[in-house]
């Protein structure tokens, strides 16, 4: 395993444990029994298969999966339903970035997975914001005016 | 002597002129014309799925263009939703094009018209239904290509194609959509 591909799937994998923590702030903003609490759960859900995913991957490949911070510092204040919502938006922003780093590799399997992941909060990002991003996981440094 | 093979003559009059030898052949073809030269090596395939994602972006673009004018004109909040989405395929096509350095159209050559889709009728569910799918099939070909690209370009074929998939949904739970 290249170091490049060991960088990008432990950047995977941090994210990933940031998303699990953050989704536990999420939803405790969330009315109890709404339809928002249900789709924090199931986001939750999805992410921590994706950290087990990505842990299962480094150690098959022989290395040490990175491990979960006890705390993490949040972008802003979370202190209702909508900033929970923007939270889940921009967590799930920034995991599209880490998986969006698989696709550069030359593995293709990983491309694979690192596209299909990418979509994947793509479209749990467009839920929470209810509106569409044009270049999702690409930072504005990135595109060419 | 075949009609390929370089006269006596020919390969004379080059060696006496300081051509080397061996390339008294080319010489000779290129008295010839280029029409006894090999067909151009086909494109390399980043290039080919370079063209192929600007053509279909082309069209996509375009379909939304013909769903604006196929919507009802009462179906506001599907026309806004039609816009800012025919935006954001205008901003994936400029991305696109600037990665490829393209020959100026011939002037004769006139872009073909993009209609909806055969069976789409003019309500607003059918029209959005359309383009909903056309979304879907446009996100799973760009992330069939990816293994194929270079690093930089698999990226933005991936962005776009995430941002095509969240088109589905966002424009499923507009009013009037079909359930």
């Amino acid at each position: 395993m290249t170091a490049a591909v060991v960088a990008a799937l432990q950047s995977a994998l941090a994210a990933e444990h940031s998303a699990c923590y953050g989704y536990g702030v999420v939803g405790a903003h969330l009315a109890v029994g709404s339809a928002a609490v249900a789709a924090a759960a199931a986001d939750w859900i999805a992410h921590q298969r994706a950290r087990d995913a990505l842990t299962a991957m480094i150690s098959d490949r022989g290395g040490k999966p990175a491990a979960a911070a006890v705390a993490y510092e949040l972008p802003f204040p979370v202190t209702s339903a909508a900033t929970a919502a923007q939270l889940a938006a921009t967590m799930e922003d920034r995991v599209a970035q880490a998986y969006l780093a698989l696709v550069a590799l030359r593995e293709g399997d990983l491309r694979m997975l690192g596209a299909q992941q990418l979509r994947a909060c793509a479209l749990r990002a467009a839920s929470w914001r209810g509106s569409t991003q044009a270049f999702p996981g690409l930072t504005p440094a990135s595109l060419r005016s | 002597m075949t009609d390929e093979t370089p006269s006596r003559r020919a390969v004379l009059v080059a060696a006496v002129r300081g051509v080397p030898l061996a390339a008294a052949p080319l010489a000779l073809a290129a008295c010839r014309g280029v029409q006894v030269l090999g067909s151009p090596p086909p494109p390399p395939a980043d290039i080919r799925a370079l063209s192929v994602a600007i053509k279909a972006e082309e069209q996509m673009v375009a379909m939304y263009g013909a769903a604006i004018v196929a919507l009802p004109a009462g179906a506001a909040a599907a026309l806004l939703a039609a816009r800012t989405v025919q935006a954001e395929h205008a901003a994936h096509l400029r991305q696109l094009r600037s990665r490829l350095i393209e020959p100026a159209p011939h002037p004769s050559a006139t872009p073909r018209p993009v209609t909806l889709p055969p069976g789409t009728t003019g309500t607003t569910g059918s029209v959005l239904q359309a383009l909903e799918q056309a979304e879907q099939a446009a996100s799973d070909k760009l992330i069939a290509q990816l293994r194929v690209l270079p690093p930089a370009l698999a990226q933005l074929f991936a962005s776009i194609a995430a941002s095509e998939a969240t088109h589905v949904p966002y424009l499923r739970h507009v009013p009037g959509a079909a359930p």
